[in-house]
């Protein structure tokens, strides 16, 4: 099997779709989810090893989307610290009260070790069962179970702290 | 907040990757019907599937990322030529059965299977029965008046068979068009002599375990199911 650019360029039209549709509602911005579209594909390009090894190209398009919104949530976390004197506390935060709580999701998940956060990404946001969040993290589900329980606990110590 | 409702938290029974799988073809049969059947009779499901659907249709639109660049433009074929190549189809790409009565199809079944080969820094469309080389890169296209699910199937001089497109248990879903190009080419490996392949398009998306198994016996034709439609192909690897 050969991924050249016109082999990603096409699998781009028929999957991308899994992309864009997650990073919207990971990175919760329009341009933020675009760039991920364009990165992942991009970064396909370079190296199509990647995906050539993968077992199914919609679970490797579900991990790549996974890191590079989480990656980006931490960005935006480090950014926003950085900058946080110049920033309006909640200027960021739009759309009423169901808004605010999904901002509030995204800047916990930027808070998380990156495989519980996964797991909470898998599980609560693609509604996957234990079994098929273990494919993609390829680990048990006994440990999605702990890395879940361990997920809520962080949570609810974030949310307590804030 | 419970992690399990927040305003992101995913609302219909099947999950999001499920959903997805089962779109791009890649569940087995019993499973992919299994899907399709609870999708049909439960309203969340079915609106996450029509989201899923839409946003399909957003990136089809969008323009490709630089990197990938633009489809490269199709080869315009001289109408001089056109007849040797009708001869050369003729002796090499044929319809085989499992195609409907003629009284129910339209005349000309539309349906095409084009093969581009890549021999070190060279791309060209192969025709019918040309000479490759081991080591070539060769990449499929094909032609349907109307969606369909398609699979390129491959026989090698040693009598293997194997499954070129796609990279699935079952055949994929390929949006009506000229020439759609398929997601995944294929190097071919060192045998040589005359490699057939078989291109189905088919109403459903239907297990290739069984079509590849019929090929390797030398039942191609008869092992279709009957909402498929194949075309025979050919190359000579030396």
């Amino acid at each position: 099997m050969i991924l050249d650019p016109p082999a990603i360029a096409s699998l781009y039209r028929s999957h991308g779709h899994v992309v864009l549709r997650r990073a919207r509602t990971l990175l919760g911005s329009e341009a933020d989810a675009r760039e991920a579209l364009q990165e992942i594909f991009t970064a396909l390009v370079r190296n199509p090893d990647a995906v050539r090894s993968a077992g199914s190209i919609v679970g490797w398009l579900y991990q790549a989307t996974t890191h590079h919104c989480l990656n980006t949530l931490r960005k935006a976390r480090t950014g926003a610290r950085v900058l946080e004197l110049h920033v309006r506390p909640g200027l960021a935060e739009s759309g009423g009260p169901r808004g605010e709580a999904a901002a509030e999701v995204r800047r916990l998940l930027a808070l998380l070790p990156e495989d519980v956060a996964a797991a909470v990404v898998y599980h609560h946001l693609d509604g996957m069962t234990h079994a098929e969040v273990a494919e993609l993290l390829g680990c048990s589900r006994r440990q999605v179970g702990y890395l879940l329980e361990r997920a809520q606990g962080l949570w609810d110590r974030a949310e307590q702290t804030a | 907040m419970n992690l399990a409702a927040t305003p992101l938290s995913w609302n219909s029974c099947l999950s999001a990757l499920r959903l997805d799988r089962w779109m791009m073809g890649e569940l087995a049969a019993a499973d992919s019907e299994n899907v399709g059947t609870h999708v049909s009779a439960c309203a969340a499901c079915s609106a996450a599937v029509a989201g899923m659907r839409g946003v399909r249709e957003e990136v089809r639109a969008l323009p490709l990322p630089a990197a990938l660049g633009r489809p490269a433009p199709r080869r315009r074929i001289p109408p001089a030529a056109l007849a040797g190549v009708g001869l050369a189809l003729a002796a090499s790409l044929f319809l085989v059965l499992r195609t409907p009565p003629a009284a129910e199809r339209p005349k000309g079944s539309g349906l095409g299977l084009t093969m581009y080969v890549q021999h070190g820094g060279e791309v060209r469309r192969a025709e019918p029965g040309e000479h490759v080389s081991p080591g070539d890169a060769v990449r499929f296209a094909v032609s349907t008046p109307t969606p369909a699910f398609v699979a390129v199937l491959s026989l090698d001089p040693a009598g293997k068979a194997s499954v070129y497109f796609p990279q699935a248990s079952r055949a994929a879903q390929v949006p009506a068009g000229a020439e759609v190009p398929l997601p995944l080419g294929t190097r071919l490996d060192g045998t040589t002599g005359q490699e057939r392949l078989l291109g189905i398009f088919c109403a459903s998306a239907v297990e290739l375990e069984p079509i590849r198994e019929a090929l390797e016996r030398g039942h191609d034709a008869s092992s279709l199911p009957a909402d498929c439609q194949g075309l025979r192909w050919s190359f000579v690897k030396r």
